[in-house]
């Protein structure tokens, strides 16, 4: 009874269109935005930020580009990571070979790189699809790996084959407590999800879904399958290349071509499966579950009294994640953000059955 | 009835004086006023092929502005192909279309539904994880003109293009009277309201010619007649020349300007109703000879 | 001349391996339509378990570690396979029948998860050998022709054999015998299949079983030459290409793909590497795959992909 929507009805269609049309669900946002932005920052520590808000953060952002591609376009992609390093080695090269480049400038010109990179690769959705699509991804995954380790332009001719990001500044504010990072990320995050869900419900979002959902009747409308599905692949591809380039500079500091191996591929795909395909806010769960497990498997048998190695613990990690892919593919393959909207169903009638 | 037995049934009663169908007289009082245009659609020689099977061999005919163009034929004839070429999905082995006096060989799916052609789907092609709404939005597409990063930050002209193209749509879910149904994702709906949703995201292209490919498939009475009375509000307020697939003789006779018949792929009539229904050849083909 | 034979010949041996996975890959999706990203990980997980139980056995039985106990191990690690197939079948292909393909192919890359993390946390995480009695010292060929002769290395012509008998036994099983029918239908579409009352269930067991069976001849080999750890099952990701190449449906396909894309990466690696700076090994196969993808994507003995309106 705390969840009606007696009384709230549209009189315009821009009112019927809002991303929240519910009342209460606007002031729950609202209320979660003042959360994340005023409470956290005060009560969290630097440990919290750096082991799990701020990689929370990032790979929301990451799950949210592939949920565009995958969800909304069903565009199967194994490359992932592949343009996040192309955004991350890209913003360190702005930065590195133009002085006084600024971050954001250097952000945006690696999510632009990752871009260009990523339609490159989607040229072959045009003429395949499904698990043939997956494999041409793959490609850019090992190519990038390539270029990442061999081609010395790539690093500024680093000798160690890592590269560190200068310090972090806009505009005069220093960028260097984990709370300031946290900021940083999470002030991008919100822009950006803000962004997406528009064009999603926009009429270039439909454009992405009707490819998903049949591709023929889609271009019997007037829909170019060209432009449907290589926007999916440009979007995506600068969302997740500014995901990457966050990953590098914010998260790791320094890094190596392997911290965007394939095994992040594969990370990021599951997380919008289990979070759920197609949806933005999925993408957002997705990743909090994969930021969570490893500490809850790492906490929790301390507290009954069983101890387990690390090592163990990452076995069993590996294992309950493989084991719930499987388990949201058969029982609820739109994942935890279906979850979520049947609860906020059954909270609108409650305490009423049906 | 049987097909068939309709046909039979027409002709031994074509003596005798019948009170008109309702959907006949709809029909009646529509067409006082019509005036059916130029040929707007013309098929030459259309034949078409997959590896050995023919499945169209040497169609021709037209179709008239305005009119309503029914295309009749036992299963299998080639019905729904004859559709498929016209509308750039199959590639005609031989033969071309002419379109408002272009002749193509064969049609790109895009550039018809640009010349403002549309079409509905015999199986149903709707994107069955968007609701109503959003089905019959993908129709207004090729207007949709605004650009991504507009989009993106949904103001000005992205905006106000979407509310414009919204208000349009609605005008069509209130034609067809499926406003209770609007936020529903459409693999939850009953067939018969899919049919409806089809027929809207055809609607909201604002195509001139209207190609429905058995509009009326598994449907009851009722939901008949209300089909019926959309195709012909269709017809009659916006001028949108249909050509139209259907099995229900009744519909067929009743509402069509002109009607064409297949079989095996091979045209074996073309003209009024009338002529048809008492034409040897489809009868023949309907009900079969006696050897 | 000399070192361009050793490089072919190299890369023929590189390629008969690779078929040998792709084999598994081929099989699972003749049989049942889906596309097995755990074919790496089933190779590595059977490598794990048949190097740990024959090491387990000699000890349990009190005998000198040696063929019997390796021949003990190899059968018991089959059984394991089957068992690990019904257990996939069960919880897993059972409830995803007449799904799309690439829900199929998400779910596997699950069960390829969960068996990595199973097998290293009951089976042990370092790094195993296993030894079969292959030989492993190179034999130098036509040395009367080349100064010093062709070095071959008889690891790989044995493994060669093998991948051969291999793919004739399971062309012969799929064309002749009634359960290869069947297979075949289930392959092509699960419901239909279902209905004309092939046992569905059964059939996923005994193709799991089987993909299984070729993943254990796999691991064992590969895990002799390699010593059995993690980079194994990314074996399996140097094989996708060559089923694309080969086509997905086709055993004979796996093989010549295979030996393609091993030829191809060992001559680009000597002859184009040095002018890129090295390394081309890695996704030469990938670029080659794509190459096919964008002109040929049923590959080169596939069957032809029918898009249905």
């Amino acid at each position: 009874m705390f969840y009606r929507e007696n009384g709230q009805f549209k009189t315009s269609y821009a009112a019927d269109q809002q991303i929240f049309t519910v009342a209460q669900d606007r002031y729950a946002i609202l209320g979660l935005l003042a959360i994340a932005f005023l409470v956290v920052p005060m009560v969290a520590n630097d440990y919290t930020f750096q082991a799990i808000l701020i990689p929370f953060v990032i790979m929301s952002l990451g799950a949210l580009g592939l949920n565009i591609l995958v969800g909304y376009c069903g565009q199967i992609s194994l490359g992932t990571a592949a343009f996040m390093a192309v955004g991350a080695y890209a913003a360190y090269n702005f930065q590195v070979r133009f002085e006084g480049m600024p971050l954001l400038v250097a952000l945006i010109g690696g999510g632009l790189c990752a871009m260009v990179v990523g339609v490159l690769f989607g040229l072959p959705s045009l003429r395949i699809r499904g698990l043939y699509l997956a494999v041409a991804t793959l490609a850019a995954q090992f190519f990038v790996d390539w270029l990442t380790t061999r081609a010395a332009w790539v690093t500024n001719n680093s000798s160690s084959g890592s590269v560190s990001a200068r310090a972090l500044e806009i505009a005069g504010w220093k960028i260097n407590t984990p709370m300031d990072k946290y900021l940083l990320c999470l002030g991008i995050l919100t822009l950006l999800a803000l962004a997406m869900k528009n064009l999603v419900r926009s009429s270039v979002g439909r454009e992405w879904m009707a490819m998903r959902d049949m591709d023929v009747a889609a271009s019997v409308i007037g829909i170019r399958p060209v432009y449907a599905k290589l926007s999916a692949f440009a979007v995506s591809s600068f969302v997740v290349g500014i995901a990457g380039a966050l990953w590098g500079f914010v998260h790791l500091g320094s890094w190596e071509p392997a911290a965007f191996s394939l095994d992040r591929s594969l990370q990021l795909l599951f997380m919008i499966i289990i979070g759920g395909l197609g949806s933005i806010v999925g993408s957002i769960f997705g990743a909090a579950f994969f930021v969570l497990l490893p500490l809850f498997l790492n906490q929790v048998p301390h507290w009954l009294g069983l101890p387990i190695s690390t090592a163990t613990a990452t076995y069993l990690e590996h294992m309950i994640f493989g084991a719930l892919i499987v388990f949201f593919l058969i029982v609820e393959p739109h994942g935890l953000a279906k979850l979520w909207a049947t609860a906020r169903q059954k909270l609108r009638v409650w305490p009423f059955p049906h | 009835m049987t097909d068939a037995a309709v046909l039979e049934h027409d002709r031994a009663a074509a003596g005798a004086p019948q009170p008109p169908t309702p959907i006949a007289q709809e029909k009646a009082n529509a067409m006082t006023d019509k005036k059916i245009g130029d040929v707007i659609l013309d098929i030459q020689n259309i034949s078409l092929r997959f590896g050995g099977v023919k499945a169209l061999t040497d169609i021709s005919f037209n179709v008239r502005e305005h009119e309503i163009r029914s295309i009749i034929g036992p299963n299998g004839a080639g019905k729904s192909s004859m559709l498929n070429c016209i509308n750039g999905v199959y590639t005609p082995s031989e033969g071309s279309i002419t379109f408002r006096g272009q002749t193509f060989a064969h049609m790109n799916s895009r550039q018809v539904a640009e010349m403002g052609v549309a079409r509905t789907f015999q199986n149903l092609a709707l994107f069955k994880g968007m609701s109503v709404i959003d089905n019959i939005m993908t129709g207004r597409n090729l207007k949709m003109k605004s650009n991504i990063l507009l989009q993106a930050l949904h103001l000005g002209p992205a905006r106000r293009e979407e509310l414009a193209h919204r208000e349009f749509v609605e005008h069509i879910i209130d034609f067809l009277e499926i406003q209770a149904y609007r936020k529903t994702p459409v693999g939850q709906l009953p067939y018969g309201l899919q049919k409806r949703v089809d027929l809207g995201r055809a609607l909201a292209m604002e195509p001139q010619v209207l190609l429905l490919d058995e509009p009326m498939a598994g449907m009851n009475v009722e939901e008949k007649q209300d089909m019926c009375r959309f195709i012909l509000d269709v017809n009659d307020e916006f001028g949108t020349t249909i050509v139209l697939i259907e099995h229900d003789m009744g519909v067929v006779m009743d509402i069509s300007d002109r009607v064409v018949v297949l079989d095996y792929g091979k045209k074996i009539g073309d003209g009024a109703p009338d002529e048809v229904r008492n034409n040897e050849d489809v009868i023949r083909a309907y009900l079969g000879t006696s050897h | 001349m000399a070192f361009f034979l050793e490089t072919l010949f190299g890369g023929l041996m590189v390629g008969t391996l690779y078929a040998l996975v792709a084999i598994g890959f081929v099989l699972i999706f003749k049989a049942s339509g889906v596309f097995n990203f755990a074919q790496g990980a089933m190779v590595l997980f059977s490598a794990l378990v048949m190097a740990r139980f024959s090491q387990w056995i000699p000890q349990w039985l009190g005998m000198e570690p040696g063929l019997l106990g390796n021949l003990l191990a190899i059968v018991v690690t089959l059984v394991c396979m089957v068992i690990v197939a019904w257990v996939i079948e069960r919880l897993a292909l059972r409830h995803l029948v007449n799904q799309e393909p690439i829900i199929l192919l998400m779910a596997t890359l699950g069960i390829a998860y969960l068996l990595d993390g199973f097998g290293p946390m009951v089976f042990g995480s370092e790094v195993y050998s296993i030894d079969v009695g292959m030989p492993k010292d190179p034999v130098f060929l036509l040395e009367s022709t080349f100064d010093g002769g062709v070095m071959i290395s008889l690891e790989d012509l044995f493994a060669a054999g093998i991948a051969a008998i291999m793919v004739v036994a399971l062309s012969i099983f799929f064309q002749k015998t009634k359960t290869g029918r069947a297979l075949r239908a289930v392959a092509d579409d699960h419901q239909a299949a279902q209905s004309i009352g092939i046992p569905l269930s059964r059939i996923w067991v005994i193709v799991w079983s089987v993909a299984g069976a070729v993943a254990l001849v796999v691991g064992v080999i590969w895990g002799s030459k390699l010593g059995v750890q993690y980079s194994l099952s990314l074996v399996a990701l140097k094989a996708l290409p060559v089923v694309i190449l080969g086509g997905l449906t086709s055993l004979p396909g796996a093989i010549i793909g295979g030996l393609i894309i091993g030829v191809g990466e060992k001559l680009s690696e000597v002859y184009i590497g040095p002018m890129v700076g090295g390394g081309i090994e890695t996704w030469f196969a990938y670029g080659l795959a794509l190459c096919f993808l964008l002109v040929r994507p049923q590959g080169l003995f596939g069957d032809k992909i029918i898009d249905r309106v």
